[in-house]
């Protein structure tokens, strides 16, 4: 069985650069795949742990992956709004640079 | 039954954002406040009491009994004609407004009927909502400082409330945010807690009673609200201040509230008599209307601080009656104005001549607002002082003297647009108007010739309310510096007797408020 | 039974009000005043078959319907119909019916006929509710009510700002004494924790004579009779009352809402009995004010005013007669001074009327000849209130006089000065009608020739109510004979009613035959020295005193500077109070919120700076900050 560390590690890994993505990337959508990668990740770090959480017979085990199926179905409604969000801007805007969104603030 | 009273007003207002066209949802607003109105008028008294928000122990606990019914009924009363006359003046989202308004009548209701402190809480923001969307929306030229000063008093106030409120559970260990669970619970509580508790419903109900200093957002608000005057008669409904008094701080907190209430009496006497002096001097006709508001309540104020039945009988009784007398003023300052587009009353003058019968119709409400017998406003005004000048005779003789400055603010109001030397002649009532007029002059009589079975509702509640703080502390008083750091996880010390509903106390608790509880108020007053 | 119907009184002549208040200007234009005249009379009958049944019964109760209740403290309104409540009803209602019978000749012409009449029919139903009340409070809703109707009617010709200035200056001290009357309320219900007259009287009989308590609800009485009946120091409204009808003044202003305080009196004599402070106080009030006014009167030159001052003055007996403890007395004065006051006034109206809105006495003059039944109807009202024997006002005078003098209630206060005070003012009053009488009718014609042409007498719809008031102010006196002589049926007929626990000293024949006569000689003498100064030297006597006095006699013709006196004092310095926090509540107390909402401001936009806009400073600060998050869990050493 392959340790949970390595999933960890790789889960840390590929959050970082998902959130290195976020801070560097001025195109919204190069944007919102960071922030999937980071979800990603952090749903890795989630079925990793409930895997050794299961073989250790804890009681706790499924909460783990529970919490994936959440984070997967809330990702796929950001999507789903976050998308629509982004093309409204894009039509009027015609670029989807969020650095030029500041402007919209009050 | 009585969630009826919530559930009407909601359901029309939200029919209202559906798309239709405007005579239509005129039509259902008018229905819709018509039913409410027939729905309090008739609908026995009744309550509801559903566990709602477990983790916090609030109940969605609402009773129509009491004061509140008359207060339902008469607000009502005056939505029928706000509605008419909105659907009729206002330029522009007809439909948004009359939503709002039976939002806002929706969420008064619920003020009134909640028996549970969160329940109460929200029904008390809710209110905030509509009547700061109406100003900010349909107001005048000045209406976002307008607004944003009414904002920043209520919000500012209200987190004080929010605070109490959280607190108020923990510290006192009742089972729930219910009113008859907190009454169990909270006479136990040590008086600097207890005061320190009331500050903070104080604050929030001081502004909304108004009571001086904090009612410098009324005169703003009322004139930069829209000029046919139908959001300001909004605002005199939920002068709900002296309700909350009523209804929750003292009652709850009897020993703070006994001790603090030459303090708090001593304001509402100084705000009845200050602002009736300044309503002398205003020019502008819905400031001068906002400041005899103000001074009315301040007669509401030392009737609720007397903590005797009459006082507080009174000022509830008030309350309920300058809805339809300052309502009336609101509504027919709006016809003048769509007379002349103007609400300096020196642009006015001699318009008894061209419009007698709105002359008449103006004195008429006028006498009611000032307090003569026979009309709407004079049996509350009368035993809110008397049960004053029983508390504290000085302090019930200086709200006294606000009678005469009535008298002056009054005739001066009528002479300056009425009477003298006539200018441009105008219209006189429209049929419109005077069908508009007619619940309001018909409630004003009502109330004034016939108070005795709307007092006999709401004198139950104000004698629980007046001998709540004789009721004795059960177990000792802890000393407030022991009670917090060693409070256990639901925030009682460990050696303070288990606040259990105490059947000597609930023994004591009328059946409208308790609603475990058999025994009626007789048998409460009878006891002590 | 009969006497229960009568309760309907006010109901039929509000009945009335509305009817011509809401047909208004469709109603054409004698038809107004018809229908208000006849709810009146309706009212009148009733008033009489009480009267009749009265004489089996001494009260009947009528109880109308619950009004307030609150914690231990109820109150249900209702009538009471005892004698006291009749006669003032038959007076009401009696000359309240006269004088809207006059009014159809006098208001004849006007704009708003209707709206004159639906007033009149008002106010006479809330003077019934005021003495039919059995409770305070109830009392207090006509006594207001009286007050609302007198506004209304002052300020009748609001087109000009002089009216509606007096009748604004009436309706705001009329609220000063009712702020009085609330004030007495309360303490009564504090005292007694009843506001029925009946069981207030009965408990302060209980308590020892002279309580302090009652003595303050007595002064608070006393503040609100004076407010409504103009007497020191709230006289000041009464002369500007004059602004509206002249009938209005015969109704309101002369015969019945102004003898209200002394009503009120009258009504609490089982309570201002037991406080012979509360009581010396009426009285004393009352004689300042009838010296006061008499002496204001002299100098006066409208027609009205006059008159007007001429009825504070009478007012001031009244009070005096209620308080030293002789209520029939008071109410007699009440009853005979409401005809030969209404009188004076209607007949002033008639002049008035007959000069064309002429009402200064300089230029009138002469006019007995031209109008010759207002002529005589006057002079028997000016003989009857100057207390020339055998007429109303000698014996209702003579009978204030003799109780003030015997009265063991006030003799403690200087009961016998009072008499003194009294009688001097009883020369005055002499005096001041003599003038007003010769001024107006006798003497030259000095008025133009435009004039002369187009006088003549008032119609017959005017003049019959005259005649009528001038036969009853002969005969109203006969009621009350002097007690040592004859029996005085007034005071039999109230005794049930005003019997209390005050007490008079019974002096020997000879001291009553001798108060009787000095009473005469007052009478005389004042007419006859007015007859001398105006008819045998035309006033010139009165201008060469007017000279010596100079300065004092400036002063009592502005009725002795209370005017400005309250203007300095109070009015002015209370509009610049109002000026002054209205202005300071602006800046003063919303200046401290606003300087609040500055600083608000300023930490918003210190906060605001961290909102920029740049989503990825935003990304940066989140992550950031769980990182410094992470390193706190770490370093503290996590939850183990």
């Amino acid at each position: 069985m392959v340790p949970t560390e390595y999933y960890v590690a790789l889960s840390a890994i590929i959050f970082t650069i998902g959130a290195l993505g976020v801070l560097t990337r001025r195109s919204a959508i190069m944007i919102f795949l960071s922030v999937e990668l980071m979800l990603n990740a952090a749903n890795l770090a989630l079925v990793a742990y409930a895997r050794q959480w299961s073989a250790a017979g804890a009681d706790v085990a499924l909460s783990g992956q529970a919490a994936v199926f959440i984070i997967l179905a809330i990702a796929a409604a950001e999507v789903a709004v976050g998308l629509g969000i982004l093309v409204a801007i894009f039509r009027y805007r015609t670029s989807s640079d969020v650095d030029g969104l500041a402007q919209v603030r009050l | 039954m009585s969630l009826l009273l919530i559930v009407l007003p909601l359901v029309t207002s939200l029919m209202l954002w559906l798309p239709m066209d405007v005579l239509a949802k005129r039509i259902i607003a008018i229905i819709g406040s018509s039913l409410t109105f027939i729905a309090a008028l008739v609908l026995p008294a009744s309550g509801l009491d559903v566990r709602w928000l477990p983790g916090l122990e609030a109940y969605f606990s609402i009773d129509s009994s009491g004061a509140a019914r008359t207060l339902i009924l008469v607000a009502a009363l005056m939505v029928i004609p706000t509605v008419v006359i909105a659907g009729q003046v206002l330029e522009r989202h007809k439909g948004t407004f009359l939503a709002l308004l039976l939002l806002m009548q929706a969420s008064l209701n619920g003020l009134f009927l909640a028996k549970d402190l969160v329940l109460y809480y929200i029904f008390w923001e809710a209110t905030l909502i509509p009547s700061i969307i109406m100003l900010g929306v349909w107001g005048g030229e000045k209406r976002r400082e307008a607004a944003l000063k009414y904002l920043i008093y209520a919000v500012t106030s209200s987190f004080l409330m929010l605070i109490a409120i959280l607190a108020l559970r923990p510290l006192s260990g009742a089972a729930s945010y219910r009113l008859a669970d907190l009454l169990v619970a909270t006479p136990q509580l040590a008086l600097s807690v207890q005061i320190s508790l009331f500050l903070g419903f104080a604050v929030a109900f001081a502004v909304k009673v108004p009571l001086m200093p904090l009612h410098m957002w009324l005169p703003d608000f009322h004139e930069q609200n829209h000029p046919s005057g139908v959001a300001d008669v909004a605002g005199t409904l939920y002068k709900v201040g002296a309700w909350g008094f009523f209804a929750w701080a003292l009652p709850l907190l009897p020993a703070a509230a006994a001790s603090l209430s030459p303090l708090m009496m001593t304001l509402a006497a100084l705000t009845a008599l200050y602002a009736a002096v300044i309503a002398t001097a205003q020019t502008n006709l819905k400031r001068f209307l906002a400041y005899a508001s103000l001074s009315h309540m301040g007669i509401a104020g030392v009737g609720v601080f007397a903590l005797n039945a009459t006082g507080l009988s009174g000022a509830m009784y008030l309350i309920a009656a300058q809805m339809a007398s300052t309502g009336g003023l609101f509504l027919i300052a709006g016809m003048l104005y769509a007379r002349r587009q103007s609400f300096e009353m020196d642009d006015y003058g001699g318009l008894a001549k061209s419009a007698p019968t709105l002359a008449a119709i103006s004195m008429f409400v006028l006498f009611a607002s000032i307090g003569v017998p026979g009309l709407s406003n004079f049996p509350g005004e009368f035993m809110s002082l008397m049960g004053a000048y029983q508390a504290f005779p000085v302090l019930g003789v200086v709200a006294t003297l606000a009678v005469i400055a009535a008298g002056v603010y009054g005739v001066n109001m009528f002479q300056r647009i009425y009477q003298g030397q006539e200018t441009t002649p105008v219209n006189d009532v429209s049929l419109f108007e005077v069908l508009v007029l007619v619940p309001v002059i018909g409630g004003i009589l009502w109330l004034g010739i016939a108070p005795s079975p709307q007092l006999a509702q709401i004198d139950a509640q104000a004698r629980f309310s007046a001998q709540r703080p004789s009721v004795p502390v059960h177990g000792e008083v802890v000393p407030n510096d022991e009670m917090l750091p060693d409070a256990s996880p639901d925030g009682l010390p460990e050696d303070m007797p288990e606040p259990v509903p105490d059947e000597d106390i609930r023994e004591r608790m009328p059946d409208t408020l308790a609603s475990t509880s058999e025994s009626n108020l007789q048998t409460l007053v009878g006891g002590n | 039974m009969i006497v229960a119907i009568a309760a309907f009184a006010p109901l039929i002549t509000l009945i009335g009000a509305l009817t011509t208040g809401l047909l208004g200007k469709k109603l054409k234009e004698p038809w107004a005043g018809i229908i208000a005249s006849s709810a009146v009379g309706l009212a009148f009958v009733l008033a009489c078959l009480a009267f009749i049944g009265l004489t089996q019964t001494d009260s009947v109760r009528v109880p109308l319907w619950s009004y307030l209740q609150a914690g231990g403290f109820n109150l249900s309104l209702g009538f009471v119909l005892d004698r006291l409540s009749v006669l003032m009803m038959l007076i009401i209602t009696g000359v309240g019916l006269l004088i809207h019978v006059y009014s159809l000749g006098y208001m004849h012409g006007d704009v708003n006929f209707s709206r004159y009449f639906a007033y009149l029919n008002l106010f006479v139903t809330a003077m019934l509710i005021l003495v039919l009340a059995d409770s305070y409070l109830l009392t207090f809703v006509g006594w207001e009510g009286v007050g609302v109707c007198s506004y209304l009617l002052i300020g009748f010709w609001y087109g000009e700002r002089v009216n509606a200035n007096a009748a604004r200056k009436a309706f705001i001290v009329n609220r000063v004494g009712d702020v009085g009357f609330l004030l007495a309320m309360f303490t009564c219900v504090l005292a007694f924790g009843t506001l029925n007259i009946a069981e207030v009287g009965e408990a302060a009989q209980g308590l020892e004579s002279g309580s302090t308590i009652l003595t303050v609800i007595g002064l608070f009485f006393l503040l609100a009779a004076a407010g409504k009946s103009a007497q020191l120091p709230l006289q000041v409204w009464l002369p500007d009352a004059m602004a509206g009808p002249t009938p209005v003044s015969a109704l309101i202003h002369a015969a019945t809402m102004v003898t209200a305080g002394v009503y009120l009196v009258a009504r609490s004599g089982a309570l201002f009995a037991q406080t012979p402070q509360a009581s010396a106080a009426v009285a004393w009030v009352g004689a300042f004010t009838a010296i006061i006014a008499a002496a204001t009167a002299f100098t006066q030159t409208d027609i009205k005013k006059i008159l007007a001052y001429s009825t504070v003055s009478q007012l001031g007996y009244m009070f005096v007669g209620v308080g030293v403890g002789a209520y029939w007395a008071g109410m007699f004065h009440v009853f005979t001074h409401a005809f030969f006051k209404a009188l004076l006034f209607l007949a002033a109206g008639s002049v008035i009327h007959a000069m064309h809105e002429e009402q200064d006495v300089r230029n009138m003059g002469g006019l007995a000849k031209h109008l010759p039944i207002t002529h005589i109807t006057a002079l028997v009202a000016v003989l009857a209130i100057s207390g020339v024997p055998f007429l109303a006002g000698f014996f209702s005078k003579d009978a204030i006089l003799a109780s003030a003098f015997n009265s063991q209630l006030v003799a403690g206060y200087g009961s016998h000065l009072l008499y003194l005070v009294l009688l001097g003012g009883a020369v005055m009053t002499a005096f001041y009608m003599f003038r007003w009488y010769y001024l107006v009718f006798q003497g030259k014609e000095r008025f133009g020739i435009e004039i002369r042409q187009k006088l003549h007498e008032s119609p017959r719809v005017m003049t019959l109510p005259l005649v009528i008031l001038a036969v009853m102010s002969v005969l109203a006196g006969y009621f009350g004979l002097p007690e040592f002589m004859f029996t005085n049926r007034f005071e039999l007929w109230l005794a049930p009613v005003t019997e209390t626990t005050a007490s008079f000293a019974h002096p020997p024949l000879l001291v009553e035959w001798i108060l009787m006569s000095l009473s005469v000689m007052a009478s005389f003498g004042g007419l006859g020295y007015a007859y001398w100064v105006y008819a045998l030297k035309a006033g010139e006597p009165a201008e060469r005193w007017a000279q010596t006095l100079g300065q004092f006699t400036k002063f009592a013709d502005e009725a002795f500077g209370f005017d400005q006196l309250y203007a300095r004092l109070l009015t002015r310095p209370a509009e610049r109070l109002a000026a002054a926090s209205s202005t300071s509540d602006k800046v003063v107390v919303d200046g401290g919120i606003r300087s609040s909402l500055t600083s608000v401001g300023v930490l918003s936009r210190v906060f605001s700076v961290f909102q920029s806009g740049f989503v990825r400073a935003y990304a940066l600060a989140i992550l950031s900050g769980v990182a410094l998050l992470i390193v706190v869990v770490l370093v503290a050493g996590g939850g183990q």
